[in-house]
């Protein structure tokens, strides 16, 4: 019997409708200016995030998150399993790059001021985007179990307890009890491998679908100039040089993962001190060091409850940063621009002031 | 419909009930989920030692016990009592560890630093460490949290 592949196709086109998206997908235009680069920022998200999946699912394979068991699991991976230590070695460095790209991504966005209507949504669901993002690396920060993991955690875990009231209660939360246990790494595994996954594809859909609804934005002096800015085809144009771009990113991904595999310490004991160097993710050493040049006290409240109300309210006012940064062309649009260079200096420096 | 003299409809009587009723029984649905995920986990009152394991220590010794799941310190002051510290800096909750060249409890996460008497002298920590009760009753050694009732 002979299958006609093109009656198959218009089976499945009938019940699922998937006609206008390939019709969308061919006809859609990408914008070609100065700064048609960081386009590129957010598919290299993307396939980073594929990458996490796969090696992730791999991990899960043979990890076990257990007091007892997890640090021998990590050990047995990157001893016994055939290519194990390369595979936990990308995960960790491409965790690394995803963060990376989603700060570069935004942080184009926000010099370009790209958020400005109608695309205030889709950089707050970014915003949101992020935080899971760094949810993502500290939950994943223990699962290897070592002494460095668990002070980490046991700091990361206790910053909430610095707010009153609520804090106690997300600190139980996070710790299932009032210290960090073996309930805590299965905990943060579920969250890691249960939990955050469900979140990030569900903000994720509202992200991709907001970038198709509302298209590329084009740069600001274009628009207020009403200049027709020359864009390129979706498919195949563009596809094409975002997979020369993933090819690159690849293989860079490779080689450090190849060369600079990360190790695992002695599996962590729960009465032992805290060991010399314990030190966060790269991506939270800036906020690690915040937390270090604030005095114990402060008049009736401690350092810590200041610097904790401080990094919120941070994280606030990007969160609504279209809002604030409403009248880009003008001055106050300049003190936003300002006010994002000024940010991203104050992380690298405290950053390496963090190594020092 | 409104029935005369009513302060408001039927309809929306209904719906009040019935949101109530609504309400009322997610509030049984959730009520046993927070429970279980948050668990009912305490730390103790008191923990017995056996007596003879810290019968050596010399004036100035600082010995670790399990305080829960978090470690304490004992120490054994000059004139031959008992103090006993819970090991976790009070900043942000790493286990500290006694220098005894320095005699002085240091916490690695950020460079906090308390004295012998476990006041917090240097560094973040915004409070001294927890002091517990020692006492020897016999064969057992007891800490206890000050003001815990006395167990036996």
């Amino acid at each position: 019997m002979k299958i006609d592949l093109k009656k198959v196709g218009a089976w499945f086109d009938d019940r699922l409708a998937i006609t206008p998206i390939v019709r969308y997908a061919t006809k859609k235009e990408v914008p070609q200016h100065e700064h048609s680069i960081w386009y590129f920022t957010g598919s290299s998200i993307l396939l980073f995030l594929a990458i996490q999946i796969v090696t992730g699912i791999m991990l899960a394979f043979y990890y076990k998150p257990t007091l007892e068991g997890a640090n021998d699991s990590v050990a047995r991976i990157m001893t016994e399993m055939p290519l194990g230590w390369l595979v936990r070695s990308i995960h960790s460095w491409s965790a690394t790059f995803m963060i990376a790209f989603v700060m570069l991504h935004m942080l184009a966005i926000w010099i370009t001021k790209s958020y400005r209507p109608p695309r205030e949504s889709t950089w707050m669901t970014g915003m949101m985007l992020l935080v899971v993002s760094m949810v993502f690396g500290f939950t994943g920060y223990l699962l290897p179990w070592d002494d460095l993991s668990l002070s980490a955690t046991k700091v990361g875990t206790n910053i909430p307890n610095a707010i009153p009231v609520v804090g106690k209660w997300v600190t139980q939360f996070l710790r299932g009890g009032d210290d960090v246990t073996g309930d805590t790494l299965t905990r943060f595994f579920l969250f890691h491998v249960c939990i955050l996954p469900l979140v990030i594809f569900a903000i994720l859909a509202v992200h991709m679908i907001l970038v198709q609804k509302e298209g590329m934005s084009v740069p600001l002096k274009d628009e207020i100039a009403k200049k027709k800015v020359p864009s390129l085809p979706f498919w195949p144009n563009f596809i094409l040089r975002e997979v020369m771009i993933w090819l690159v990113l690849l293989g860079t991904l490779m080689t450090i993962a190849l060369l600079f595999a990360p190790s695992l310490g002695p599996s962590a004991d729960l009465m032992a001190p805290a060991p010399a160097g314990v030190k966060p993710e790269w991506y939270f050493l800036f906020l690690f060091q915040t937390l270090k040049i604030f005095p114990a006290n402060m008049g009736p409240v401690t350092g810590e409850f200041v610097a904790v109300v401080i990094i919120i309210l941070t994280v606030v006012a990007i969160f609504f940063l279209p809002f604030l940064d409403n009248k880009p062309g003008g001055k106050k649009g300049k003190f936003w621009t300002y006010a994002g260079i000024f940010g991203l200096i104050y992380a690298i420096v405290f950053s390496i002031w963090s190594l020092l | 419909m409104r029935i005369d003299n009513a302060h408001f409809t039927r309809r929306r009587f209904l719906n009040s009930i019935l949101g109530g009723w609504l309400g009322t029984l997610a509030v049984t649905f959730v009520s046993p989920i927070v429970k279980f995920v948050w668990p009912p986990y305490k730390e103790p009152d008191e923990v017995k030692l056996a007596a003879a394991d810290y019968a050596g220590m010399k004036p100035g010794e600082v010995k670790m016990f399990a305080w829960g799941v978090k470690p304490g310190l004992l120490k054994k002051a000059e004139d031959g009592s008992y103090i006993a510290f819970v090991g976790v800096c009070t900043h942000l909750d790493c286990n500290v560890t006694w220098k005894p060249d320095q005699k002085k409890f240091f916490c690695a996460c950020h460079e906090g630093w308390y004295d012998e008497n476990g006041t917090n002298i240097q560094g973040p920590p915004p409070k001294p460490l927890r002091r517990l009760e020692a006492s020897i009753e016999g064969e057992d050694f007891f800490v206890r949290k000050p003001g815990a009732a006395v167990k036996s």
